[in-house]
């Protein structure tokens, strides 16, 4: 415990580290969710190219876009949708670069109502789709949904089992679904999901030095030398590395958190992920998924900094360590389309390569014969490969140098 | 207690580093000379079972050290030839995670930091971190550190590098009185640090021991061999070209040369009382000792 309680304390007394978490806290939070809900995503805009013309008042806009919301009804059901469409429209146009829910109204028209489609315009449904044709959108959104099953069991993605797995997921989604402004907890879960990767550049060189520096320092030999400057050492090094994490995360998800109970507050918690996307099988709400993506990213980054900290006990190139800790997340995506589907699928199973929104999606694995949703295997991976981790990095820093 | 080190040998590719060496150390100081390359710093390596040797293995009262592990290591301290520090910590914080490291508790760790602080003149100093420390300053904290666990066996790799003279009195000192009933290994460049604690020495040259023994018995090796001659100062390069010559001093115009030779070099030589110096540049020659 004492061990351990030096390395902490070593680690966090790092110019690099602190450094490392600031930036983070920074990118993650400052920018990456305040600046998103006061200005870049949420503040109002006069239809400018860019975001960085919006106006810096993200705070009123929301309560703007959550009045437009609840003049809507608190259900979704057609009527919900022909009333957006109408409001829309009375409305002058605002805009679909806005955060109110006419974007949600679009992928429903485009989703669920494609036979309305004009080919001829290249305007938005939203703008001259007839109200009284939006019928039976329940029924509409169940074809929707079989379609793109069917569609992905034709191209080898499913199999008929798989299809039926989904299907059973999705006849627990309770109808009709709720419904407040739903723009906000999208942004939420869905920047909250994609954080892990965020983090990856600062976790990596955070961890990615912390055996291999004691190489270039010269104290390695010090250490091996010392009664429990080997199997102890690393285990201690290495929790503390993963309570660094810990913080990291802490840091990063509470701020943000913060961030979203103060732009947000807690109303709208209980809507189902379909409301933001209509063909989402999991019969989740959004606290839910909120609650899937820090578990997600947690695991995610506590996987990652294990295989961080692998590298390092592995060479005794710091810089070499990093590389290779970036490459394991930003590769795959480098490498998306020029590999066999097996070898991506494979890949994305490595910690913070894909972010927390696959629960908006349909991906199944298949492990010993039995197809296993996504987003439930990508949760668990990251423990084995802790588990895995952690025994080898003690083994390479311990062991007896050859050279 | 004893420290065997048996048929050890180091290659590095086709390089061999050492060559089969044996020994046996028992309660005492033993000094390790030899030119930079001659494989000290690799057999020390060994020794502390940091490095895997090729064959042969160390062995502390009977048992194979690295086999040992931890209990090894408790009785070990060790300081590599280029020690390594933390910049950012200062004496007193750096003293103490080794302390931890070593698995000294930290009540009796803060004692013995205190302790050792005082012993090497590192009291003023304590509070300063490191990367404000010359390399003498340094390697005074890397010495306290190798001595913290009060290890039975103490290998230090060039431990009077950057010290100055006062400081390597009260090193030397300091390591005669520790060895009373522990074994110190130390190599180092400066033979008279080793003639003046050493009980034994040893030797080395590409990977092996070529002599060892005790200072007067190396010393007694070159007895009659030593010379003192005084040359004209144009003179003194071609006498340096045909003989090992171990000083040179002037005189006027003339110079001084203290010379190893099997025969009197000339009419006018005096015979001198030999050192561990002379038996040293004796077992391999000025060229290559130097090298």
């Amino acid at each position: 415990m004492e061990l351990f309680a030096l390395e902490h304390r070593g680690l966090w007394r790092r110019t690099g580290v602190r450094v490392c978490a600031a930036l983070c806290f920074v990118y993650c939070v400052l920018w990456g969710c305040v600046l998103d809900y006061q200005w870049l995503d949420f503040g109002s805009s006069d239809y400018a190219a860019s975001v960085y013309n919006n106006h810096f008042d993200g705070y009123c806009m929301i309560r703007t876009y959550k009045a437009q919301a609840a003049a809507c009804g608190d259900t979704m059901t057609e009527r919900t949708l022909r009333r957006m469409v109408r409001d829309y429209n009375e409305l002058g146009h605002p805009g679909l670069q806005s955060k109110a829910d006419w974007v949600l109204a679009e992928t429903y028209l485009t989703v669920l109502y494609p036979d309305l489609d004009d080919p001829d315009t290249f305007l938005p449904m939203i703008y001259y789709v007839d109200g009284a044709e939006l019928t039976d959108f329940y029924g509409r959104r169940q074809q929707a949904l079989e379609r793109r099953l069917e569609r992905e069991r034709q191209e080898g993605l499913l199999t008929a089992a798989d299809v039926a797995m989904l299907l059973e997921m999705d006849s627990r989604v309770e109808t009709p679904w709720r419904y407040e402004w739903a723009q906000g907890w999208d942004y939420a879960v869905g920047s909250l999901g994609g954080m892990g990767r965020r983090t990856a550049p600062f976790l990596a060189f955070a961890l990615a030095f912390v055996f291999s520096w004691e190489w270039h320092s010269g104290t390695a030999p010090l250490l091996h030398a010392a009664k429990y400057g080997r199997r102890k050492l690393a285990l201690a090094r290495i929790f503390s590395g993963l309570a660094f994490t810990a913080e990291l995360f802490a840091l990063v998800a509470g701020g943000r958190l913060l961030a979203q109970l103060v732009y947000l507050g807690t109303d709208g918690w209980d809507i189902p992920i379909q409301v933001t996307d209509p063909l989402a099988v999991a019969p989740w709400n959004m606290l839910q998924a909120e609650a899937f993506a820090m578990a997600f990213v947690f695991g995610g980054m506590i996987g990652y900094a294990c295989l961080v900290m692998l590298l390092s006990a592995w060479g005794k190139s710091g810089v070499r360590s990093l590389v290779l800790a970036l490459a394991i997340v930003y590769v795959p995506d480098l490498l998306e389309g020029y590999l066999p589907r097996w070898v991506q699928s494979a890949l994305e199973i490595l910690p913070l390569v894909r972010s927390a929104n696959v629960i908006y999606r349909t991906d199944v694995y298949h492990i010993l014969g039995r197809g296993v949703w996504a987003p439930y295997l990508l949760i668990a991976v990251p423990v084995p490969i802790a588990l895995a981790c952690v025994p080898l990095a003690v083994r390479q820093w311990s062991r007896r140098q050859r050279t | 207690m004893e420290l065997a080190i048996d048929r050890l040998t180091k290659r590095f590719g086709g390089k061999t580093a050492v060559d089969c060496v044996s020994a046996s150390l028992t309660a005492g100081v033993y000094g390790l000379l030899g030119a930079n390359g001659a494989g000290k710093t690799t057999l020390m390596r060994m020794l502390c079972a940091i490095l895997k040797p090729t064959a042969g293995e160390v062995r502390f009262n009977g048992r194979e050290a690295a086999a040992m592990g931890e209990a090894y290591r408790d009785v070990l301290g060790y300081l590599p030839q280029d020690f390594g520090y933390y910049p950012t910590y200062t004496v007193a914080e750096f003293l103490s995670y080794i302390a931890a490291l070593k698995g000294i508790p930290r009540d009796r760790a803060a004692g013995r930091v205190r302790e050792l602080v005082d012993m090497l003149g590192l009291q003023e100093l304590a509070g300063r971190k490191l990367r404000t420390f010359s390399g003498g300053m340094r390697q005074r904290v890397g010495i306290a550190q190798a001595m913290l666990n009060d290890p039975q066996v103490l290998i230090l790799d060039e431990p009077m590098a950057g010290l100055d003279p006062k400081e390597r009195v009260r090193l030397r000192n300091l390591l005669a009185e520790y060895a009373g009933d522990k074994i110190v290994v130390l190599s180092t460049h400066i033979v008279s640090d080793v003639e003046a604690i050493a009980d034994q020495v040893f030797v080395m040259n590409a990977g092996r021991f070529v002599v060892h023994g005790t200072v007067l018995e190396l010393a007694r090796r070159v007895g009659g061999k030593v010379w003192e001659i005084t040359v004209p100062r144009a003179q003194a390069r071609q006498w340096q070209e045909r003989i090992t010559v171990a000083s040179y001093r002037h005189e006027g115009e003339q110079a001084v040369l203290r010379v190893i030779a099997e025969e009197r070099p000339s009419e006018g030589a005096v015979p001198c009382e030999p050192t561990l110096d002379d038996a040293y540049l004796y077992s391999f020659g000025a060229s290559e000792a130097g090298r």
